[in-house]
């Protein structure tokens, strides 16, 4: 188990079901985000809601900080490995056309993500939704409220943009290799399963900043 | 069409496994069109020769594209830029006059360069010998279709045969990964029946011998693929990967 776990395909195998599933919990953490276009009440209400599974949505984060932190230790030891294996470098260059933007990007997109997921949990999950960052003109709106107050600032607008771009980049590559990664190689089916990856990834990337900009353009603004 | 060439080689010059290696410049001067990349190597060794420096070491063979023993990084791809081709069957008609020609051994951990362009690819032996074979007794011949294999796997079986070994996958990799080699090696035997009794032992063994010799991890840039003169299909890996799966679980 532990060879298997270890060896260079087990090794992708745990990013790829790790991989899976953060993406579950990035559809499932989106569709409650989305809730911000329907008002104040609508997302302060999921947010009560969710919390008041107490226990169970603890156990919740904790498999899910953990299934993250699956995900990047064993993409950094296959990224270390694949460092190794050629020490010295082409001079020549590899000018492929078969290697896309998103896939050479892959490292970086998952550093991106990691430094964000943590500006991240400071702005909201860890943050006071009753404290002083929660008042919009003197009225305590709650999460709705750091929401709002967050997204006045451009700067942090323009960080969960490029944020959500290297979410779009990572997902155009992952989807569609977890399916190789488990052995899901059709001539028909791949080219199709590319082409829902690049559908996927985009969608999502561009749902999830849609929200900044939304909330910077139309409601922190007009206060 | 000119029928010669005058050409500048950057050319990887490296003593032996211990030295460190650097690039050499070369005047490659009246190369016949026709002339093979090979053949115009051997052109510009004897000129090498008569001047007194140690000849250029590049691997070779059949020179017709079946053995598996040439290869060279050329301008940044394994065996050239011509798809589907060896470097012995790379013709200097595919190169312009005055062109300058960056050429280096393939480069990774597993495959250490011996001199110049030539590579120890003994690692591949070694994973071949991990499990690349069909130990069952099988007996002698039989009458045609006593064993029913199937128009589409005894096809995809063929296809994976082809491999010649030449290494042009972990060269064109960026992780230099092994995987479109050793899947390539496992599927054309775990397709067929004779060769499906000892499959699940056979991938543990590969993949494990292939991670013992340095090569990197596969992450689906497809590469290899487009670098490998038999286009060898990546569906050999996914291939691969799912035995692999299965026989952890
Ligand atoms: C919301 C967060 C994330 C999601 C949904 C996600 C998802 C995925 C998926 C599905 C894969 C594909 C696995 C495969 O190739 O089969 C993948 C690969 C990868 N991820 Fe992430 N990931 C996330 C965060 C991160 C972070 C924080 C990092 C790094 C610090 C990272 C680094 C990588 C790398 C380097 C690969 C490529 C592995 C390889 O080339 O073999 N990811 N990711
Ligand atoms: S020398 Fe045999 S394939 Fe090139």
């Amino acid at each position: 188990m532990r060879s298997w776990l270890m060896s260079s395909i087990g090794k992708k195998q745990v990013v790829a079901v790790s991989g899976l599933l953060l993406i579950l919990f990035l559809i499932a953490h989106l569709a409650g985000n989305l809730l911000i276009y329907r008002g104040p009440e609508a997302i302060n209400i999921y947010s009560h809601t969710l919390h008041s599974f107490g226990l169970f949505i603890r156990l919740a984060e904790f498999g899910l900080a953990a299934i993250f932190l699956i995900h990047i230790a064993f993409t950094a030891m296959v990224v270390i490995d694949n460092k190794k294996a050629r020490p010295i470098g082409y001079i020549g260059g590899q000018p492929y056309k078969e290697r896309s933007l998103a896939t050479r990007l892959m490292p970086y997109t998952g550093t991106i993500l990691l430094i964000y997921v943590i500006t991240h949990l400071f702005d909201f999950t860890l943050a006071n939704s009753n404290g002083p960052g929660a008042f919009v003109n003197g009225q305590n709106l709650g999460l709705y409220g750091l929401i709002v107050n967050a997204f006045a600032n451009p700067y942090e607008v323009l960080w969960y943009v490029v944020a959500m771009a290297a979410v779009g980049f990572h997902l155009v590559h992952a989807i569609q290799s977890v399916c190789q990664t488990f052995g899901l190689n059709h001539p028909v089916v791949t080219p199709v399963l590319k082409k829902i990856s690049f559908v996927l990834g985009v969608l999502i990337s561009v749902s999830f900043a849609s929200i900044p900009i939304y909330v910077w353009l139309f409601i922190s603004t007009a206060h | 069409m000119k029928e010669t060439l005058n050409l500048t080689l950057k050319v990887w010059r490296q003593k032996n496994a211990n030295t460190p290696g650097k690039f050499e410049t070369y005047e490659a001067n009246n190369i016949d069109v026709h002339a093979s990349f090979l053949e115009m190597l051997d052109v510009v060794n004897e000129g090498l020769a008569l001047k007194g420096i140690d000849p250029i070491s590049f691997d070779h063979d059949c020179r017709e594209g079946i053995c598996g023993a040439c290869g060279a990084v050329v301008n940044g791809k394994p065996h050239g830029h011509l798809p589907k081709t060896t470097l012995c069957q790379l013709h200097m008609r595919h190169f312009k006059d005055n062109d300058v020609i960056v050429i280096e051994p393939f480069r990774s951990q597993g495959l250490p360069i011996v001199k110049d362009l030539m590579v120890d690819r003994s690692a591949f032996d070694r994973v071949i010998a991990a499990g690349g074979y069909v130990s069952v007794r099988t007996g002698s011949a039989q009458d045609a279709n006593n064993l029913p294999v199937s128009k589409e796997d005894s096809d995809l079986a063929m296809d994976a045969a082809q491999c010649i070994g030449c290494a042009a996958c972990v060269a064109a990799c960026p992780n230099a990964a092994a995987m479109l080699f050793v899947s390539a090696k496992f599927s054309h035997l775990s397709l067929l029946p004779q060769g499906q009794v000892e499959s699940k032992r056979r991938v543990k063994r590969m993949v494990y011998q292939m991670d013992k010799e340095g090569f990197g991890n596969c992450s689906n840039e497809y590469l290899c693929e487009a670098a490998c003169p038999k286009g060898i299909s990546v569906s050999n890996i996914a291939r691969m990967n799912r035995a692999y799966f299965k026989s952890g679980v």
